[in-house]
């Protein structure tokens, strides 16, 4: 009759720990240690049967009662998912890899439909119109399904405590620790997610191409040339051009002498720079569109301009270069992402 | 506390059940870090962590059990506590704080008490801090151990204490 009786006990609370274990959140089910936690509650439940039964001999009832005192799995579930500092219904843990994760995606549906006007340049199937608001519409959608796609999951993973590290190898977790404490002996920076962080930009490259963008841009917006020879159109594009690489090598500079701090600075003069570099499209696309303008010289410096039949090719060129621009900001969107981790 | 009162206004049992679970929140893990320090040698395993927490506050402070172990492994997993478990026999898991949960511990105790001192005119109530056993440093209101002779600095500032003690007339020559 005894047992019988255990093992009913025992039932009892394997079905229960069956029950928490379900509840569990998956990034702790793939860790060895929720048999640890389940051994802990096994442990407790015997205990505190024991005690209720009066005779330290647990009894069905005192079983019953000890499991009602655990509380629901769900309950104990709920607590091993309350983890990590909440920013937003995403935790401040997760925070850097969802900004990561939408970064990429934005960049490859930028990509995409960079690659898509591209296409549509050349082969000439649509008009500079339409590209330009299929281009716009494009990116739009595109963004805002996948924000609202990328967004839910980070808040789903987050309501259920993922941390970043519950997604690596416990190689690589390993190796990431072993990075961490060698930086913190040598005095190396740490950023707010716990990795090592390198120098972001080497100051003097920065202002070198800076200088060397001005010089271009002054040539281009000065024109000490003879402007007799060029179309007058022309020469107001050079000027747009000029300009625009005037401020983009004083922002490079600016980020030089910033040097390597103030990660917050440097994000905002990216972000100028994508404005700069996107003033060059519309230029670029009057130039696409007015390949009569574009100079080409005889042997004697007259102007001959190209031939209507490699128009065609002109405006692919030209397009090309307009998507070169156009992935360039991408470095920058990126860039500004990997700032953040250098906010500590 | 309320939870378990029958026949209360459902609305004031709810909202003053939710509120008495976000203060019983807070408090919970400095009691449980404090009842922990107490077994610094030994270690103490989870079901003495409740059973000590009820006697020592008269049964006022009750964790629901199935949320202690969450809790301890949240501490653990912070550096401020670390277990090993039992060779052989019921192989039950012991608990006891680090240096780093030693630290954080005399820190939130030593606030934790200033706190409760400064608000208990609020509903007319002493607390006696027993400051000839324990000195709170001024600058952060960390808990310090007068019985300790080598006091010179906060552990948790750098504060210099020196002047304060022999103000008082507490400095050990």
């Amino acid at each position: 009759m005894n047992e019988i009786r255990n093992v009913n006990v025992e039932n009892m609370i394997k079905s229960y720990l069956k029950d928490v274990k379900k509840a569990l959140p998956d990034w702790l089910k793939e860790k060895k240690e929720h048999n640890e936690i389940l051994a802990d509650l096994e442990e407790h439940i015997w205990q505190k049967a024991s005690e209720l039964s009066g005779n330290n001999e647990p009894t069905e009832e005192s079983i019953r009662l000890a499991i009602e005192h655990m509380g629901k799995p769900e309950t104990i579930a709920k607590e091993y998912k309350r983890r990590g500092e909440p920013k937003v219904y995403i935790t401040k843990e997760m925070w850097p890899l969802y900004v990561k994760v939408l970064s990429i995606v934005f960049a490859v549906i930028f990509g995409l439909q960079i690659f898509g006007l591209i296409v549509s340049a050349l082969t000439g199937l649509v008009n500079f119109w339409e590209m330009i608001g299929g281009l716009v519409a494009g990116i739009q959608n595109g963004l805002l399904f996948s924000f609202t796609i990328v967004t839910v999951i980070f808040v789903v993973l987050s309501m259920e405590g993922y941390f970043p590290e519950d997604f690596q190898s416990k190689k690589d977790q390993k190796k990431q620790r072993e990075l961490v404490e060698q930086a913190a002996e040598e005095g190396l920076p740490i950023s707010i997610t716990g990795k090592v962080v390198k120098p972001f930009i080497k100051p003097i490259g920065e202002i070198i191409g800076g200088g060397i963008a001005i010089i271009f841009g002054l040539i281009f917006f000065i024109q000490p040339f003879p402007a007799v020879i060029f179309f007058p159109e022309f020469l107001l594009l050079l000027r747009g051009f000029g300009l625009i690489w005037i401020t983009e090598g004083c922002l490079d500079i600016s980020r030089g002498i910033i040097g390597n701090h103030h990660p917050e600075k440097h994000q905002v003069i990216h972000g100028f720079l994508i404005v700069v570099k996107l003033a060059a499209v519309p230029l670029l696309v009057i130039l696409m569109n007015q390949p009569e303008i574009f100079p080409l010289f005889s042997e004697a410096w007259v102007h001959i301009g190209i031939p209507v039949e490699f128009y065609d090719e002109y405006r692919g060129i030209v397009a090309i270069v307009i998507a070169i621009v156009c992935l360039t900001t991408i470095e920058d969107i990126y860039r500004i992402v990997k700032l953040q981790k250098y906010k500590y | 506390m309320i939870k378990n009162v029958i026949g209360l206004d459902p609305e004031f049992k709810d909202y003053a059940s939710k509120v008495e679970s976000e203060i019983n929140r807070g408090i919970s893990k400095i009691c449980i870090l404090s009842v922990i320090n107490e077994s610094a040698e030994t270690g103490i395993h989870g079901y003495q962590i409740l059973r000590d927490l009820e006697e020592q506050t008269n049964y006022m402070l009750i964790i629901e059990e199935g949320t202690l172990y969450p809790l301890l492994r949240k501490l653990e997993e912070d550096g401020l506590i670390k277990s090993h478990r039992e060779e052989g026999g019921r192989r039950r898991n012991y608990y006891s704080l680090t240096t780093y949960g030693k630290k954080v511990f005399n820190y939130l105790a030593g606030f934790y008490s200033k706190l409760i001192e400064a608000i208990g005119s609020l509903f007319d109530v002493n607390v006696d801090l027993k400051q000839d056993r324990y000195f709170f440093c001024p600058m952060c209101a960390n808990k310090i151990k007068l019985s300790n002779t080598e006091l010179k600095f906060c552990d948790a500032c750098g504060y210099n204490l020196e002047n304060d003690l022999s103000t008082r007339g507490l400095k050990k020559e």
